[in-house]
């Protein structure tokens, strides 16, 4: 059970009626609809940290399983582990990612390898990160990359912990998806 | 000139800003769109805030103020803040007209020959029929208080909100109004809307964002589209016409609403005359 009400298409107030356009829009946007000035603002800036931009979506999708997998959210793991699929990540990396295999037993591109301990220094770490992952990442990724690649860790951060504490809940079809490939 | 000032000014956006005073109301309509009652949770706004409001809508450019509930005359501070509030602009406040015993007509004395009007409801020329829906004893203590506010120099419109009226009966009523001093362009007919209470007594048109008027519509739960916006229907405050929870400053709301004005069809809420 969500821990707050979730608004229907019904319900949905004014500047929010654009996200209910196109059926259901999923927890994060019903929840949001509480405050639709607030929906107004997120939703694009989410759209633009987590969607589609320069960094191809696979980087992406690694970003966020991982980022939501050291934050324990359930409803970012399950529901990027779909999107995960569809952006052509393969099982095992999948579950690397989610902290049920080690990273470097499936992960052997160098970017990658950089990408992702850069990941856990800035979503798991505190205080300044480790001059090594720094250097890591800054050989292999663009300034403008590392920008938006920061964003989207923090972006993510903000969902799973919004995800967690409001209980949202996974869509229904995800957890049959997930069923099916033994990933849920 | 702001951007809300010129649009008010263009006829693009109303010039009226509404309160809702409080949610509860020592009567309980068959029809009432806020499921108001003596019980109801009371949600006042505060004297406070609806000087604050008066001042932010007349610094924007917005022209009038309109204050409504639930009942506002059961807030024994209401008249000393309508009369504070007609300084800056001129104010609506609607009521049932039931409260006026002699006390509360002395307290009124503030607003006597201000900017100040008070529209009334009185739905029938008949008391059964009135009071059917509006509750004992409701047409007899309206008709006697219409008459004293006019005598003590307030200004007052009387407002028939029903499903239909047969000709006959509405002439009956409106030789009413006049006879209690309220010429006919004082006299207001609307329909019953279906939200709140009039949804389960199957009653009144459904009226959706593109039927009523834009007029900005602050309460303690946010800022509406429209006085009928911040309805309640099973004890929950509807969400469909809500713009903004953030209400202060009147800014944010008022540019929002600005915004979705633009986005709907010109001449949109003219259907069901609903005002
Ligand atoms: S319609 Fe007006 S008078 Fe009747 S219960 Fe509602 S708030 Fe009170």
């Amino acid at each position: 059970m969500p821990t707050v009400r979730l608004i229907g298409a019904e319900q949905a107030p004014l500047l929010a009626r654009p996200f209910y356009a196109n059926g259901d829009p999923g927890p994060i946007v019903a929840s949001l609809a509480q405050v639709p000035e607030l929906l107004d603002v997120a939703i694009p800036f989410i759209g633009t940290a987590l969607g589609p931009s320069s960094i191809s979506w696979r980087a992406k999708e690694l970003v966020i399983v991982r980022t939501s997998a050291l934050l324990e959210c359930r409803y970012c793991v399950q529901t990027h582990t779909a999107v995960a699929l569809d952006a052509g990540l393969s099982r095992e990396e999948i579950l690397a990612l989610r902290g049920e295999a080690p990273i470097d037993s499936v992960f052997r591109d160098p970017r990658e390898l950089a990408l992702l301990g850069w990941v856990d220094a800035v979503a798991n770490g505190r205080g300044a990160i480790p001059g090594h992952t720094t250097d890591a990442i800054h050989g292999l990724w663009d300034d403008h990359e590392v920008v938006e690649l920061t964003m989207l860790v923090g972006a993510t951060m903000m969902l799973n912990r919004f995800a967690t504490a409001l209980q949202l809940p996974v869509a229904e079809d995800t957890v049959h998806r997930l069923t099916e490939e033994d990933l849920l | 000139m702001s951007a809300i000032a010129e649009a008010v000014a263009d006829g693009k956006l109303p010039g009226r800003v509404w309160m809702y005073a409080d949610y509860h109301c020592n009567l309980a309509c068959t029809y009432c769109l806020t499921e108001s009652a003596p019980k109801s949770p009371h949600r006042v706004i505060g004297r406070e805030r609806m000087l604050e409001i008066a001042d932010e809508a007349a610094e924007l450019g917005f022209t009038d103020l309109g204050v409504t509930g639930g009942e506002p005359f059961l807030l024994r501070w209401l008249p000393e803040t309508l009369a504070s509030m007609s300084e800056r602009l001129p104010v609506l406040v609607l009521t049932n007209g039931t409260l006026f015993t002699r006390r509360l007509l002395a307290s009124l004395a503030p607003l006597a020959h201000r900017d100040v009007a008070m529209q009334i409801s009185l739905d029938r020329p008949d008391p059964d029929d009135n009071d059917e829906m509006r509750g004992k004893e409701n047409f007899r203590k309206v008709v006697e208080a219409v008459p004293r506010l006019v005598d003590q120099g307030i200004e007052v419109r009387i407002a028939t909100t029903v499903e239909s009226i047969e000709d006959s009966e509405l002439d009956r009523l409106c030789a009413l109004h006049r006879e209690l001093g309220i010429p006919d362009e004082d006299h207001i007919i609307r329909p019953i809307v279906r939200r709140g209470r009039a949804i389960d007594h199957d009653l009144g048109v459904v009226a959706q964002q593109i039927d009523v008027p834009a007029e900005l519509t602050v309460t303690v739960d946010g800022a509406f589209w429209s006085p009928f916006g911040p309805t309640v229907h099973d004890g929950v405050v509807d969400t469909d016409l809500l713009i903004t929870r953030t209400t202060r400053p009147l800014s944010t709301p008022a540019n929002a609403l600005l915004r979705l004005v633009g986005e709907r069809p010109e001449g949109s809420d003219v259907s069901l005359n609903i005002r």
